[in-house]
C-alpha cells in the first residue's frame, strides 16, 4: 500500500509471475556454469552475479560457497558474464532455438 | 508469420523446413553468412542481396526478434531508404519527448511537442516491438533474395591456416558453413566474436543492464491515450533521470507508448548494479511507484518482462570493425549512443549493416576479403553520424561519471526545491522567493563560480 494518498498503488507482478510471461523452452542442460568453483569459494566476497541478475538465476543461500544457477529463469541478457570480476561465468547460447522466446521484445 | 512458413516461402520453397533442421548442407553455397537477424544483420543482408551476393542469415531464435530486446524507439532514416516502411509493423510515431528529473518524491520535467513531429515522416522516430518488427525486416531481406535459417546457433568461426575467417560452425548436425565473408551481427552479448578474438569482453563500466516490462491495461481501453494525451497514431517517449529513476546508479528510466501497451523500463551501468543498488527488478518496482510515475502505469498488467545488456562504451570501446573475412556491426560493434538526452542504437545498427553490406559486396566482387579490402566499411562508418556522434559525446560519460552525485542526486533535488520555492504562494514578495530559489541552486553547484564551471564542462551537450 502506498503511504501517500496522492500516489496510486502500483501492483507489481512478482518475479515469478514476470518470468512466467516469457515463453521458455528448456534446452535440457544449463547454458550457464562457473569456470572454477574455487574462485567463488575463496576469492569472491561480493557475489556480483547475484546482485546484477534481473531474473534471480544466480542465487546464494545460507552456507552456499558457490552460487546455484537456476538457468531456466535466464532471460539471456548476459549481465552476469560482464559483472563477474573473475571472468568466472561460463555463458553459452542455448542451442537450436531453446531458451527464451520474446513475443514483444 | 512463423519461422517455418518464412522458410517455406523462400525462393519458392527451394529450402524446405525439414532440410534446414536435419541437414543444413549449405557449405560453400553462399558468399556471405550473417550471424543474427536483428536490425544490423538484416540491413546488411538486404544490402548484400541487392548487390547480387548469395546471402544466408543464421538466427538462433525461433524467429527473428525472438531473442531481441530494446527500449523502444526505432529511428528510421536509413531503414526508409532500404525498404518501404508503409507496411512495417510500427506502433506509434513519437509526437512528444519528455525529460523528467526525479528525486525521491519530486519531478521537474521538460516536454517537447513540435508540430512538425505530427507530420510525415514524423522525425523518423517510431515506437515498435521487436518481435514484430525484426521478423518483418528479416522478411524484407528474404524478399531481396537472402536465405533465412532460424533456430540455428553459430558456435564458432572457421579459420584458414593464415587466420582468415572462412565461415562458421553451428549447432546443426554437420553444421559447418563455409563462405567468403562473415558478418557478425550477434548483439551485445557477442559470444562468437569474443570467442574468436575479434573483440575483447567489454569492461563492466561500459555495459549497462536493462530491464523492461510491457504493460497492458485490460480494465481501461483509453488509459494510454488519456494519460499521455495522445490521439491517432501519435505516441510519446518519456525519459527519466535522477535517484527517483535509478537510485545511485548511472543511467535512466523510460516509458514509451505502443499501440495499446506501454514499454516501461530502465538501464544503468553494471558497475553500479553490483554496488549498493537494489537488484534491477527492485529498481524497476521503485521507479514505477514514484509519485510522478505511478499515475501513468497504475492498473497495468505485465504481459512481458525482458532483460538486456547494452554496450555503452562509446567510441573508445569500439572493437576493430574489419578483420580478414569478417566484419562487426550493430551492438556487436558497440554502436549505441547514450548521452542522457539522445538514446540511439537502432539507427546506428542499420547504418552499420548498410555500410558493411556495401563493403562486403564490393570485396567479394573483387575476389578479396582481407581486412584491407573491407576498410571502406570502417571509413564510411567513421565519416557517418554513427561514429561522429559517438566521438562527440565521448567526454560526457567520463565527466558525468565524475559528477554523478551532483548530476543525478543533488541537482535534481535542488532544482525541485528551487522550483517549489520560486513558485511558492505565501505572503512574502516574489523577489524573496526568487532570491531563495537562486540561493538553493547556487548552494548545490558551488556558487556562481561553480555554476560557470559546470556550464562550461557541459556546454557541448547542447552546442
Amino acid at each position: 500500500m502506498s503511504t501517500q494518498p496522492h500516489v496510486p498503488d502500483v501492483d507489481n507482478a512478482t518475479l515469478e509471475d514476470r518470468l512466467y510471461t516469457v515463453k521458455y523452452e528448456d534446452p535440457g542442460d544449463s547454458h550457464l556454469d562457473v569456470r572454477i568453483p574455487g574462485f567463488c569459494e575463496e576469492r569472491c566476497t561480493t557475489d556480483d552475479c547475484v546482485e546484477v541478475c534481473p531474473a534471480d538465476v544466480w542465487r546464494k543461500e545460507d552456507g552456499d560457497e558457490v552460487p546455484t544457477i537456476a538457468y531456466e529463469n535466464c532471460l539471456e541478457c548476459g549481465s552476469c558474464r560482464f559483472a563477474c570480476p573473475y571472468d568466472n561465468v561460463v555463458w553459452e547460447y542455448p542451442e537450436n532455438g531453446a531458451g527464451v522466446t520474446y513475443r514483444f521484445g | 508469420m512463423t519461422a517455418e512458413t518464412a522458410q517455406d516461402d523462400m525462393d519458392g520453397g527451394r529450402l524446405s523446413h525439414d532440410r534446414t533442421v536435419s541437414d543444413p548442407n549449405y557449405d560453400g553455397e553462399f558468399d556471405a553468412v550473417v550471424v543474427g537477424a536483428g536490425l544490423a544483420g538484416s540491413a546488411a543482408a538486404i544490402t548484400m542481396a541487392r548487390d547480387g551476393l548469395d546471402v544466408i542469415v543464421l538466427e538462433r531464435g525461433v524467429s527473428p526478434g525472438a531473442k531481441n530486446v530494446f527500449g523502444g524507439v526505432l529511428y528510421t532514416p536509413t531503414i526508409r531508404e532500404l525498404v518501404d516502411i508503409d507496411d512495417a509493423p510500427l506502433e506509434r510515431y513519437v509526437g512528444e519527448k519528455r525529460f523528467g528529473m526525479l528525486s525521491d518524491d519530486d519531478e521537474t520535467a521538460v516536454a517537447l511537442r513540435p508540430g512538425e513531429w505530427h507530420e510525415e515522416p514524423h522525425n523518423d522516430s517510431y515506437t515498435v516491438l521487436r518481435g514484430d518488427f525484426d521478423e518483418w525486416f528479416a522478411e524484407q531481406a528474404v524478399e531481396a533474395g537472402a536465405t533465412l535459417v532460424t533456430e540455428t546457433t553459430v558456435t564458432d568461426l572457421l579459420r584458414a591456416d593464415d587466420g582468415t575467417v572462412v565461415g562458421v560452425d553451428t549447432d546443426r548436425p554437420d553444421g559447418e558453413l563455409r563462405a567468403s565473408m562473415v558478418v557478425l551481427a550477434e548483439g551485445g552479448n557477442s559470444l562468437v566474436s569474443e570467442g574468436a578474438d575479434l573483440k575483447e569482453t567489454p569492461d563492466r563500466r561500459d555495459v549497462a543492464v536493462a530491464v523492461k516490462e510491457v504493460l497492458e491495461f485490460p480494465d481501461n481501453d483509453d488509459a494510454i491515450q488519456d494519460r499521455f494525451r495522445l490521439s491517432g497514431d501519435a505516441g510519446a517517449s518519456y525519459h527519466y533521470f535522477g535517484d527517483g529513476a535509478v537510485g545511485d546508479a548511472f543511467g535512466g528510466a523510460f516509458i514509451y507508448t505502443n499501440d495499446d501497451t506501454l514499454s516501461v523500463g530502465l538501464a544503468y551501468r553494471i558497475e553500479d548494479a553490483v554496488s549498493s543498488q537494489p537488484k534491477p527488478e527492485r529498481t524497476l518496482n521503485r521507479f514505477k511507484s514514484h509519485p510522478a510515475v505511478a499515475p501513468l502505469v497504475r492498473g497495468g498488467r505485465t504481459v512481458e518482462y525482458t532483460a538486456k545488456t547494452i554496450p555503452e562504451g562509446g567510441a573508445d570501446a569500439m572493437p576493430d570493425l574489419v578483420h580478414d573475412g569478417a566484419v562487426l556491426v550493430g551492438d556487436t560493434a558497440g554502436l549505441v549512443l547514450n548521452n542522457g538526452v539522445h538514446l540511439e542504437g537502432t539507427n546506428m545498427a542499420v547504418e552499420s549493416g548498410y555500410y558493411a553490406g556495401q563493403a562486403v559486396a564490393s570485396a567479394v566482387e573483387n575476389g578479396r576479403t582481407d581486412a584491407d579490402a573491407l576498410r571502406s566499411y570502417s571509413r564510411s562508418l567513421n565519416d557517418s553520424f554513427v561514429v561522429q556522434n559517438l566521438e562527440r559525446y565521448e567526454w560526457l560519460m567520463e565527466t558525468a561519471t565524475e559528477d554523478r552525485d551532483l548530476m543525478f542526486r543533488e541537482l535534481p533535488r535542488a532544482i525541485a526545491d528551487a522550483g517549489g520555492e520560486y513558485f511558492r504562494i505565501d505572503r512574502e514578495p516574489k523577489a524573496t522567493h526568487a532570491e531563495n530559489a537562486k540561493a538553493r541552486l547556487l548552494r548545490t553547484v558551488g556558487g556562481w563560480r561553480g555554476a560557470a564551471k559546470l556550464a562550461w564542462r557541459y556546454r557541448k551537450v547542447i552546442s
